[in-house]
């Protein structure tokens, strides 16, 4: 007996929509700032073409990368194994036509497999064993780092399809098609989450998982969706690496794990699930490009890169938590 | 050293929960606090332990007792006593958390356990008392505070337990030890007898007449009265906020009379005209001879279009577990389910839902009916996505005629389409939580609690809308701790104890003094 009216509080959300409205409009903002400032700094070193196709070349992978990192977070849930998935699946990809022979057309949709596969792994470890995803991930990430180097050694492999090479490295009407191709993949992932049903019940399952489950949503389903989806565009990603690098290695995909976080997270995606930003995502990944691209025109110690990196991803974070309408409240 | 809750007030938001109840405790007696859900007792308990603060009436509690801890409980204690106020000794204070209630000497022990597992008797015991040396815990003088108090109380227990491995009963005995740590001299206890055996309860009742003798003053909040009268000295007895009986020696009410004081008759139920059922209505859903995986036993109800059927019992009777069960949340494992007179056997809510359209409006509104952080129009469509798409995908704008239908239909006060749910009163978000289960075209829904928290204006819109909804066709399960609520609409009602149905009442006049009373007798009747 403790049917106690509780007191009724005017509930003091912040607005979400308008919230992530307002993460993107001062995401774009800095972009634009930190692009301009660069430009007046470096003499219009970056307006030239060639390093305004680099800097959009390099942006499609983070881009990809901090997607596949939000598919999951979108259930509350982390991969650790986003960078390292990714550098896997570059290296199928490119095994699969070296050594397997296979055309290149073939070789990627086995990677794009790959990175399906072992998300679903993932997803299916996390539901049927109930343990946290991000222990799940920390082990698989671990076994999958052991595979690459187990099964290819120092391996370099390269020379393989020069049209995929060409496709990954050319432009068109002087975009390159790489960032075509990320850009292309964002669309695809924010219809995904706006409007087709399953994804839909992701975010149902990740905002209120009770509410979703009473409302006749399987959250274990949304959880190996989410896992799975996160797979798939960590695999897109080893694609982008093949055909933009030329050569693959095993070390590929090791300095990516944190970049997958940052952009979702400067993007105004909630941690706990629920709320996803394509758009912040996409420009967050973009402010981060920035700073590499400080660092090779100022011609930075690269050693001081991370240090950079961590205050810009800070810096951005504050900036975004200070315009927030009504900040201070949930979550 | 008396205790005195004197005239207290407490108002939520459209709900008056205390007005001017007041609560003397005596040193050295058992006494019973009493009413019908509602009454206003969780509040009065909040009160006194500092959980919440009154607006209006004052705590007086023995001098000595407030100043002997060195510190005034809270900031803003004060002084203020009338020439008028005949408890001399008496001084009035200001909690402002539970810490000044505890300092004042004022102990609880909830109806929840408010203990941490992992942790040993012996630390739990000592958590706000915890003895030290130099500066670090000094486990040794902790288990022997704790041996202490569990010998007060005649308990003979391993301090070196985890809490963890401990049986329900023997938390609880932790918890007064917990509270006795404190030098509590008032002792709370809500509903202490509500998961114990028979013997427990004896063991229990020692315990309690042990620290009443000792000097203690002891609240006990049950609804069994049988054990009451086994054990207490003295009654209050709340109603509607206010107290009816007011530190009335026990031994002068019968059972039967305190039942009349706890159900009074200040209501007149309203009246809602609906359509009566016509006889010979197959039932939409019937239970036959129900048992679950958590307890309950040959549950067998049945429901028929057009009917409301109220299911009434005290928090923790097993009511809402029932409903889950029915939606396949947990396993039924002996008996029928029928649903449009087919048997079935459910086992998930899509199932529940998409095969046999039943709908479940939850109690918990903001945790399990709407998601705050969501659009209207998906919290409305999301048991429909897959209806609603075309070529797999959703449109903005189905969604959106969606939501105005119901806005329409229920009333619902909104400012757009895209508002957030959590942007809503709590009658608008309940609201919401039910369109999502009319537009899945549910004709059968179990409404659980629809009103708790809702302002009174909003609440009758409510009950209006149930009643529609009953005469449109729906079978509707409607679970309520709510008296006044379930007389106004339900046809019937079944009250459920203990995870059984203890009988049924007919309701067809909605009168609220031999509904109430009958149910009153059903659910506190001794042992059935």
């Amino acid at each position: 007996m403790t049917t106690l009216t509780p007191p009724e509080r005017r509930p003091r959300l912040p607005r979400l929509p308008e919230r992530i409205a307002g993460t993107e409009t001062t995401l774009a903002a800095l972009a634009v700032a930190g692009y301009v400032v660069l430009a007046a700094t470096t003499h219009g070193a970056v307006v030239s073409g060639g390093t305004l196709t680099a800097i959009f070349q390099f942006l499609a992978v983070p881009m990809v990368i901090g997607l596949s990192q939000m598919a999951v977070l979108s259930v509350g849930q982390m991969n650790l194994g986003v960078g390292v998935l990714t550098g896997f699946c570059a290296m199928v990809c490119a095994w699969l036509m070296v050594a397997a022979g296979l055309p290149a057309w073939l070789a990627v949709a086995g990677a794009l497999l790959t990175g399906a596969a072992i998300g679903l792994v993932n997803g299916l470890l996390v539901v049927l064993t109930r343990i946290n995803g991000f222990v799940v991930t920390l082990a698989t990430m671990t076994i999958i780092d052991g595979l690459r180097y187990g099964v290819h050694g120092t391996a370099t492999y390269q020379g393989y399809s020069h049209r995929l090479v060409s496709l990954g490295q050319g432009s068109v009407l002087g975009v390159p098609t790489v960032f075509l191709a990320a850009v292309a993949i964002a669309i695809l992932v924010a219809f995904f989450f706006r409007s087709v049903p399953l994804g839909r019940r992701l975010l149902a399952s990740g905002g209120n998982p009770l509410a979703a489950r009473l409302s006749g949503v399987s959250n274990d389903r949304s959880l190996v969706v989410a896992h799975l989806v996160s797979g798939l565009l960590a695999g897109a990603a080893g694609v982008m690496v093949v055909a933009l690098s030329g050569s693959v290695n095993a070390t590929i995909g090791d300095d990516l794990l944190l970049p997958s976080f940052a952009a979702p997270i400067i993007g105004g995606v909630a941690l706990a699930g629920g709320v996803v930003s394509v758009l912040g995502t996409c420009l967050a990944a973009l402010i981060i490009r920035l700073v590499d691209v400080a660092q090779a025109q100022y011609s930075i110690n690269p050693d001081w890169v991370d240090l950079i990196v961590g205050a810009v991803v800070l810096g951005a974070v504050l900036i975004t938590q200070l315009r927030r309408p009504r900040a201070g409240g949930t979550p | 050293m008396t205790y005195l809750a004197d005239r207290l007030v407490k108002t939520f938001p459209g709900v008056r929960a205390l007005d001017g109840a007041t609560l003397r405790l005596q040193p050295g007696s058992v006494h019973a606090l009493l009413g019908e859900n509602g009454a206003g007792k969780s509040t009065l308990i909040k009160i006194m332990t500092g959980v919440l603060r009154p607006d209006g009436g004052r705590i007086l509690v023995p001098r000595d007792d407030a100043g002997a801890h060195g510190k005034e409980p809270g900031p803003a204690t004060d002084l203020v006593k009338g020439p008028s106020d005949t408890d001399a000794g008496l001084h009035e204070v200001r909690f402002s958390g539970p810490q000044d209630a505890q300092r004042a000497g004022i102990g609880v022990v909830h109806q929840e356990r408010n203990l941490i597992p992992a942790f040993s008797v012996a630390e739990n015991i000592a958590l706000q008392s915890t003895p030290r040396r130099r500066g670090l815990v000094d486990r040794a003088a902790m288990r022997e505070l704790a041996r202490g108090c569990l010998d007060r109380l005649g308990v003979r227990l391993d301090v070196d337990r985890p809490v963890s491995a401990l049986s329900v009963a023997q938390m609880q005995l932790v918890e007064i030890a917990k509270a006795l740590a404190t030098d509590s001299r008032v002792l709370l206890l809500d509903e202490p007898t509500a998961s114990l055996t028979a013997e427990e309860t004896e063991h229990l009742f020692g315990v309690v007449r042990r620290l009443r003798d000792e000097g203690r003053a002891v609240v006990l909040v049950s609804h069994k009265l049988e054990e009451v009268f086994a054990v207490a000295d003295t009654v209050t007895v709340l109603r509607d906020g206010r107290s009816v009986a007011e530190a009335h020696p026990l031994a002068d009410y019968t059972q039967e009379e305190i039942v009349n004081l706890m159900v009074g008759r200040a209501h007149a139920a309203r009246r809602l005209d609906k359509a009566p059922v016509a006889p010979g209505t197959a039932p939409a859903l019937r239970l036959d001879g129900v048992a679950t995986a958590l307890g309950h036993r040959d549950v067998s109800l049945s429901v028929r279009p057009g009917e409301i059927l109220g299911l009434y019992g005290l928090v923790g009777a097993g009511r809402s577990e029932l409903a889950r069960a029915v939606l396949g949340l947990h396993p039924v494992t002996a008996g029928t389910v029928q649903v449009h007179g087919r048997p079935t056997r459910i086992t998930s809510v899509g199932q529940a839902l998409h095969r046999h359209r039943i709908g479940y409006v939850s109690e918990n509104r903001k945790e399990e009916g709407v998601f705050l952080q969501q659009p209207l129009t998906r919290n409305v469509a999301v048991t429909v996505w897959n209806r609603l798409s075309r070529a797999g995908l959703i449109r903005d704008r189905d969604e959106r005629d969606l939501l105005t239908t119901y806005q329409e239909r229920l009333g619902i006060r909104l400012s757009g389409p895209a508002q957030l749910a959590g942007q809503l009163s709590g009658g608008n978000q309940q609201k919401i939580s039910l369109a999502k289960w009319l537009a899945a075209d549910c004709d059968i829904l179990i409404i659980d609690e629809p009103t708790v928290g809702i302002d009174v204006r909003t609440k009758a819109a409510f009950h209006e809308l149930i009643v529609h909804l009953a005469s449109d066709g729906l079978a509707i399960l409607l679970i309520s701790s709510d008296l006044p609520e379930m007389v106004t609409l339900a046809d019937r009602v079944l009250v459920m104890r203990d995870y059984r149905l203890t009988g049924e009442v007919a309701n067809d006049t909605h009168d609220y003094d031999s509904t109430s009373r009958a149910i009153g007798h059903l659910l506190h009747a001794a042992a059935v």
